[in-house]
């Protein structure tokens, strides 16, 4: 069997080498390789590492991103599959591209970012020793199927990881109920505040309770269905959380700055990232991060220090203009991301890339659960609209139904061509693409522009 | 004039942008000079119903089906059964279109009974019919080539007095068998295409629209638009199907 596994490792690793040397990245494909010879490789490279894996429907990438940035501040030996290749054997290629082709892992500490529905499987391999679940909304029913199955689904996984510390957010009705089933220590994380003056008007993805079916009443809603909620019939209610943001002092277009409270201690925390949702990950960032024994203060810094990439907020500079790539792939992520921007406070011009492969989501119905509406309120500061991708019709449709003016839209099929015209109108960009249309743009952008390609 | 619209279980029934067809229907009809109010009337909540045009059912998730059946039972399901004798017009959606059919029989056996607002029922199957489709509605039913996405699992069948809404020219539709898709019942038009239906199927949105303002102003014809965005959504994933 050993031999086996060899070969596996070895195997996986020519691949990724072959595939760079074409100019590819190589994150999923060599994974495969490796898995088609063993499939008990992922387990033997898992061995001797500590893992953390971050699972939930929205804030994975980032909330990875932000612990990576805590571990590095900690000066802990890790690896994290870093290009969004979170599926079994995304996974796989990661961990064996940081191991010995003998299968021994070559740091002590792996941080996984993990697709909600390969969560199931992947846990198995790794023994984690901390979970994080972000959260849970509808996302890609085409996909995932109902949100009681993602639930379930990351509800096997959890059970699958029982010498871990599960971090749940307590202000998700659904992803909070996993700790009934639970026999592994629990952190709650939340907000205990609202985050928004005004909101996006959304539609609940959780209205009844996930035990009895009764309907949930609130104290207070940060977004979507998470707040301060209470089951009118059984009583299920918020749990109390161990680590919370306990105040919102500011949020700009660049940050947001918050209170913090970990055990017995509160700080401020400056979180160098805009947008409420990105509270919530810098929140559960910090109880996977106590997890670890990484102090507070150490996360705090870590969070300020904090940049993000692949899409997420990602900044460019292009023609002197500043461009802001904001991935968006469901309703929920797409409505924190609206209230963003519709508090942006100088004209902006905005991009929306909509495409529908299956990594995309083929059923891009979710667009009219969007309250794009919420634009109206910019008035002139929403200067121009440019829409594109496959499904590009679609969108322009969608605006032209929300009420924005017919002369504002604009359809540029041609990625360059709506680059070019995007940024040389003065104002900035705040590009929302799907998946794939982040990926097409991107390498678009990195070849026409110079920068770098997603997986260096 | 004023169209009035229900929006039925609207927090419960709507199973990604099933909403879509309510702001169509709203602008289409204000673009035309009319006055719209669209209520929502959930679990628990009473209405007059014959005080509406037009009435709007969409899709929702198993979850919530316990809930909603304990409100039907209460006394609703009577309610919307008369409606929909009466002749007024329902645009009922996936899981809504089930639900005005007599009954749903799951894989397994389980038996669930619907409104019967129609002679349909439905029976699930262990494999999802699912992806974009497209199929072609004749001249009586609006005559649109209307292209959607449907996402089921439940087979559904008519009975003799119901027609279907439309010919499957490329996907499922209603049980993957006889190349039927939809539903029409008096005034009923029911369909497998989930979410937003009518943005991208305007010709299918005005006859709807029509079809409930004519009870009310039997003369009227809505006034033709642009539709520049409605048309290219609508060539271009019709394109994409039938090539």
């Amino acid at each position: 069997m050993k031999i086996l596994i060899c070969l596996s490792i070895i195997a996986c690793k020519l691949t990724r080498f072959g595939l760079r040397l074409l100019g590819r990245g190589g994150t999923d494909f060599p994974g495969k390789v490796a898995l088609r010879l063993s499939q008990d490789v992922l387990g033997v490279m898992a061995q001797n590492v500590t893992t953390v894996i971050v699972t939930g429907t929205n804030g994975k990438t980032t909330s990875s991103r932000m612990l990576e940035q805590c571990f590095r501040a900690a000066g802990l030996d890790f690896f994290s599959n870093k290009s969004g290749a979170n599926l079994l054997s995304g996974i796989t290629t990661e961990f064996a591209m940081n191991s010995t082709i003998t299968g021994r892992c070559r740091k002590k500490y792996a941080l996984i970012e993990c697709d909600e529905a390969a969560f199931r499987t992947v846990s198995r391999h790794l023994g984690a020793r901390c979970v994080l679940v972000t959260n849970v909304f509808r996302d890609q029913l085409d996909r995932y199927g109902e949100i009681t199955h993602t639930l379930e689904s990351i509800r096997i996984g959890l059970k699958n990881s029982p010498s871990a510390t599960i971090c749940l957010n307590a202000d998700d009705s659904l992803s909070a109920s996993l700790s009934d089933t639970l026999t592994q220590p629990v952190v709650f994380y939340g907000v205990e505040t609202e985050i928004y003056h005004e909101r996006a008007a959304e539609v609940s993805d959780a209205p009844y309770c996930i035990r009895c079916k009764g309907e949930y009443e609130y104290d207070y809603v940060t977004y979507g269905h998470l707040g301060g909620f209470r089951c009118r019939s059984c009583g299920y209610s918020r749990p109390a959380a161990s680590v919370a943001v306990t105040a919102v002092l500011a949020t700009t277009p660049d940050d947001s700055r918050v209170l913090i409270r970990a055990g017995e201690n509160t700080v401020e925390a400056r979180i160098n990232l805009p947008g409420g949702y990105n509270i919530y990950n810098a929140c559960g960032t910090v109880a996977a991060a106590g997890v670890m024994g990484i102090p507070l203060e150490t996360s705090v810094q870590a969070l300020s220090d904090f940049e993000c990439g692949f899409g997420r907020m990602e900044k460019f500079r292009i023609h002197d203009v500043d461009v802001r790539m904001i991935l968006v792939k469901n309703p929920a992520g797409c409505n924190q991301v609206l209230n963003f921007l519709s508090n942006i406070e100088t004209p902006a011009t905005f991009v929306v890339c909509l495409n529908d492969r299956a990594a995309d989501g083929t059923d891009i119905s979710w667009i009219w659960d969007v309250d794009f509406e919420k634009l109206l309120d910019m008035g002139d500061r929403l200067a121009r609209l440019y829409v594109s991708g496959v499904r590009a019709y679609d969108m322009a449709l969608r605006f032209q139904y929300a009420g924005i003016p017919m002369e504002k839209i604009n359809v540029i099929q041609d990625p360059i061509a709506l680059m070019e015209t995007a940024t040389t109108q003065g104002d900035p960009v705040y590009i929302m693409p799907t998946y794939t249309a982040m990926l097409d743009l991107r390498d678009r952008i990195a070849k026409n522009y110079g920068f770098k390609n997603f997986w260096e | 004039m004023e169209l009035k619209i229900c929006h039925l279980y609207p927090d419960i029934l709507n199973l990604y942008g099933d909403r879509g067809n309510i702001i169509c229907l709203e602008k289409r009809a204000r673009w035309r000079g009319l006055d719209v109010s669209t209520t929502g009337v959930s679990v628990g909540e009473t209405a007059d119903f014959t005080a509406f045009d037009l009435f709007f059912i969409g899709g929702g998730q198993d979850f919530e089906q316990a809930v909603l059946l304990r409100d039907l039972a209460a006394g609703k399901g009577k309610e919307i059964k008369a409606a929909a004798h009466d002749g007024k017009v329902f645009l009922a959606i996936c899981g809504g279109y089930q639900i005005l059919g007599t009954s749903y029989r799951t894989w397994d056996g389980d038996q669930f009974d619907f409104i019967g607002a129609m002679d349909i029922h439905t029976i699930g199957s262990r494999e999802r019919m699912i992806g974009n489709f497209i199929y072609q509605c004749p001249p009586e039913n609006s005559g649109a080539r209307v292209v959607g996405f449907e996402n089921h699992s439940g087979k559904t069948y008519l009975g003799p007095d119901v027609s279907p809404l439309g010919t499957v020219l490329k996907g499922h539709g209603n049980n993957g068998e006889d190349g039927s898709e939809g539903a029409r019942s008096k005034n009923i038009f029911a369909t497998y295409s989930h979410g937003p239906l009518l943005p991208k199927n305007p010709v299918l949105a005005d006859f709807i629209l029509q079809t409930a303002i004519r009870q009310k102003d039997p003369g009227f014809v809505p006034e033709p638009l642009d539709d520049l965005y409605e048309k290219l959504a609508n060539d271009s994933m019709a394109e994409r199907l039938l090539i």
